[in-house]
């Protein structure tokens, strides 16, 4: 039962996340359901972002069910747990796992993890987000799986397609998905090869020893209803004692390590005597009678002491590095709707939904670019690819809401930055060229051509620029753009209206038609009958008027 | 043994019925000048609608069975490069489309690719275009955007003035039928977009035409080997300022303009509306009189025949 549990639960965090978190997802599907259920991920946002977050409180059902039945989502529901029991047989089967010699003393490292990423949520640094198994797997997903997917699916259909045309399927035959990228995708997969790596060591060694989630769960699960209990048919066998995946049943089989049992029932399945079951005990008053324990829960007031103070330490000692003063002067651009920076540092909880779903593939994750709390913060890399604008999923999927979920029509004034022109890269300013594609793909005409000095140069208008980046994205200049996105100007709200804030700073993003026609009257197009000379203009002799021109492509 | 006197004709009976019944109709509404249209125009252009005016010109230019025969592939190209929707003009209008994709089914067609290699992101202008919505329900269409490398042949051009060779769609080289869609639009670098241009969306390598070559003088060599059957201009609505991709002026001249000859039908759109705020012919568009110039096509009006209806 519990691995049908966990293959349908990682059956459907697969599909929320690969086939419905995209453009496409409806308002009404919560494609991040898992992580919004995650009580340490909405604690530690609302109490770094001192900040009311409304999805967070769906994380009170997994809380309230656990305070019922027991730390039951460890064993049947979480997806990270399905993946490490999934992986393990195909790995470390046949390996004699004697586990780790302090194992008690290890086992206290999750409680430690947790009071660290509480205290320095307290202080303001998110840092859950590092071991929280949901944010750990869902990147995974993003950087390494989905990717890897994609190319295999392509293949797949590579392979296939002359049989697929012969067939006369024609649109499978057509079929092809675009290869998603992402940088530090190596770096994700290095780390979660370790963490399934870790398990030959003893199984679940993540569970056991450093889930802080779990810590969390185990800390509510002394009133939960369920409770192993051994009969006296025991006759000591130890076979549970050697199959249980969380270690939680010690010399003695009939007495359980009640905080870190998470009720998988292997050890009721494994006896030869049938003599363990899982009763449903309304008061927590007996579980002494059962030879539980969780009089002595796992960690020391010491170590209590040390992990709160080093979170503390943590957030301060980060705040205090130069990055923090330049975060004002930053340069990535954040995706629109994303708080104000210190906020959006604190709130996001870096699962790499908002890059997975992007459909540009525009949002790249950061390294250290912005700061050290800035570790896998999505930023647009615009040079790479722009931002579609008339997609809006990144809000949408944003479990903590640090990119607030907005409509298409606040998402466009939503502004990201502005683009600045360098005149000494441009090939129309420096080179005399004939180039317009910036202007040409600007999607609010935010690019015009003027007469300067008898010359058609690009202009950005910066009141029409919501920061798209598909100027900077075109530009056909190799390397560093000659047109590029910078957060100057750019509208973080925590609450209230974009298209108000945006009108009160006078700006306007419409897809107008715009000045096309003024600019080539007023360059002195000759109308229709004269025949135009050919451009003799020389650039090096600014006082001579250059002659006057059709549009181009017209003679 | 009834049934086998008319298969000894190649014909079921059904078919006979139907094409007796359509020949009767046309015998008794259709008008003399439309069975004559196939020897006596260069040009029809139907003023309507976008389905009644295209289906109007495809029975003008002597009907769609000129073209497409029993049994033959069938590619459409419109134009899809923009996630705009149709009222933007710089997409072929939907029904267009699905309209010119109907009738080739109608006439036999074994099956109708419609592609495009977008601009933008291929998914969002199939589905914001309209194109694919509008498509969905007719069987035997597959309305795709090939944006790989893989889905492109190289061929040889060897009347090519700047290029000799071309990677172009190979569902276009493999097919039996090929039906340009163009959408009327401005263009800031070939002064407007209309067929010719439109061929553009065929070819893998778009890029060098804007960086390394004369964009003119290129696709006046692309035209010597993408020789579509036949071209549907979409001149429902115009972009006359800010083409290719908008946003700009949108005209509605509400006219399809059909042709064989594709500097032609270029030529007669060019007519059709002010570009930029300026009149100009299509002689004056460098493109398509270079394309005259090889003996691609007609480029002035009074040379045409053309053939001008209301749906």
């Amino acid at each position: 039962m519990k691995t049908f549990f966990q293959a349908l639960s990682l059956f459907v965090f697969s599909l929320l996340f690969l086939v419905f978190a995209n453009y496409r997802l409806p308002e009404w599907l919560p494609a991040d359901i898992y992580l919004r259920l995650d009580p340490l991920l909405g604690l530690s946002a609302v109490l770094a972002g001192r900040e009311f977050i409304g999805r967070a409180l769906w994380s009170l059902i997994l809380i309230g069910a656990t305070l019922v039945i027991g730390r039951f989502f460890c064993a049947y529901v979480c997806p990270m747990g399905a993946a490490i029991d999934f992986l393990d047989p195909l790995f470390w089967r046949r390996k004699d796992r004697s586990g780790l010699k302090n194992n008690l003393n290890w086992r206290k490292v999750k409680y430690y993890f947790f009071i660290l990423f509480l205290s320095s949520s307290i202080a303001g640094l998110t840092l859950a987000y590092l071991l929280d198994p949901l944010p750990f797997l869902t990147r995974f997903f993003t950087f390494f799986l989905y990717p890897m997917v994609i190319t295999l699916i392509d293949l797949f259909l590579d392979l296939f397609r002359p049989i697929f045309r012969f067939l006369g399927w024609m649109d499978l035959s057509y079929q092809h998905y675009t290869q998603p990228v992402y940088y530090m995708a190596l770096l994700t997969f290095v780390i979660f090869s370790a963490v399934i790596a870790l398990n030959r060591i003893v199984p679940r060694f993540w569970c056991r020893y450093l889930c802080p989630l779990g810590a969390f769960l185990s800390l509510m699960s002394p009133l939960g209803l369920f409770k192993r209990q051994v009969s006296p048919e025991c006759n000591e066998c130890l076979k549970c004692v050697r199959t249980c995946p969380m270690g939680a049943i010690e010399q003695d089989p009939k007495s359980t390590r009640l905080p870190e049992c998470i009720q998988c029932r292997t050890c009721a399945k494994v006896c030869p005597q049938e003599a363990i079951a899982f009763p449903a005990l309304p008061s927590s008053i007996r579980v002494h009678q059962l030879g539980g324990e969780y009089s002595s829960i796992d960690f020391s007031r010491r170590g209590f002491l040390y992990s709160f103070t080093g979170g503390l330490a943590a957030a301060f000692l980060v705040d205090r590095t130069p990055f923090t003063p330049t975060l004002g002067k930053q340069q990535i651009i954040r995706p629109p709707g994303a708080l104000p920076e210190s906020e959006f540092l604190r709130t996001c909880i870096r699962c790499g939904e908002c890059m997975k779903s992007c459909v540009t593939n525009t949002l790249q994750p950061s390294f250290w670019e912005s700061g050290l709390s800035g570790l896998w913060t999505p930023g647009m890399d615009l040079r790479f690819a722009a931002c579609e604008q008339s997609c809006n999923v990144c809000g949408k999927v944003c479990p903590t809401q640090a990119i607030r979920s907005l409509s298409l029509e606040e998402k466009t004034h939503a502004k990201v930055g502005t683009a600045i022109l360098h005149k000494e890269r441009c090939l129309v300013w420096a080179q005399d060229k004939l180039c317009l594609i910036c202007d040409e793909i600007c999607p609010y005409n935010a690019i015009v051509f003027r007469t300067v000095d008898g010359y058609r140069r690009p202009v950005v208008i910066a009141s029409k620029c919501n920061g798209c980046g598909f100027c900077e994205q075109r530009c056909p200049v190799g390397g560093i753009s000659a047109i590029v996105v910078v957060p100057d100007g750019e509208i973080r709200l925590k609450e209230g209206s974009y298209i108000k804030e945006a009108q009160r700073l006078q700006l306007e993003f419409k897809p107008d038609a715009g000045d096309d026609k003024f600019i080539l009257e007023s360059s002195g197009f000759k109308v229709e009958g004269k025949e135009a000379p050919e451009r003799t203009a020389n650039p090096a002799s600014p006082q001579q008027k250059p002659p006057m021109r059709k549009p181009a492509g017209f003679m | 043994m009834d049934g086998m006197d008319l298969k000894g004709f190649g014909i079921s009976r059904r078919e006979f019925l139907k094409t007796a019944g359509a020949g009767l109709a046309l015998g008794i509404i259709g008008k003399p000048g439309l069975l004559m249209a196939k020897d006596d125009h260069d040009l029809v252009v139907i003023n309507g609608d976008p389905a009644a005016a295209t289906r109007k010109a495809l029975e003008a230019m002597g009907g769609i069975s000129r073209f497409v025969k029993k049994g033959q592939r069938v590619v459409l190209k419109p134009n899809m490069s923009f996630n705009n929707p149709p009222d933007r003009a710089t997409t072929t209008h939907p029904l267009v489309v699905a309209t010119v994709a109907e009738v080739c089914l109608e006439a036999g067609a074994q099956r109708v690719a419609v592609l495009d290699y977008p601009l933008r992101k291929g998914e969002l202008c199939l589905e914001r275009s309209g194109i694919r919505d509008a498509c969905k329900s007719i069987k035997g269409v597959h309305v795709a955007a090939l944006e790989e490398r893989k889905f492109f042949r190289e061929i040889k051009v060897p009347q090519g003035k700047i290029f000799d060779r071309v990677e172009v769609m190979s569902e276009v080289l493999e097919c039996d039928v090929l039906i340009n869609l163009p959408q009327a639009k401005s263009h800031s670098a070939t002064g407007v977009s209309l067929g010719i241009k439109g061929l553009m969306g065929l070819i893998w390598d778009r890029w060098s035409f804007h960086s390394k070559y004369d964009i003119d003088q290129a696709l006046a060599d692309l035209a010597t080997v993408l020789k579509p059957q036949l071209t549907i201009l979409d001149a429902t609505r115009a972009l006359v300022s800010g083409g290719p991709g908008g946003p700009g002026e949108v005209v509605k001249p509400n006219l399809i303009i059909a042709g064989i000859d594709p500097v032609a039908v270029d030529s007669y759109a060019v007519g059709i509306a002010p570009w930029y705020g300026q009149n100009f012919k299509g002689r004056q568009v460098k493109h398509l009189l270079m394309a005259n110039q090889r003996g691609l096509g007609k480029v002035d009006l009074d040379q045409m025949k053309i053939l001008k209806e209301k749906a």
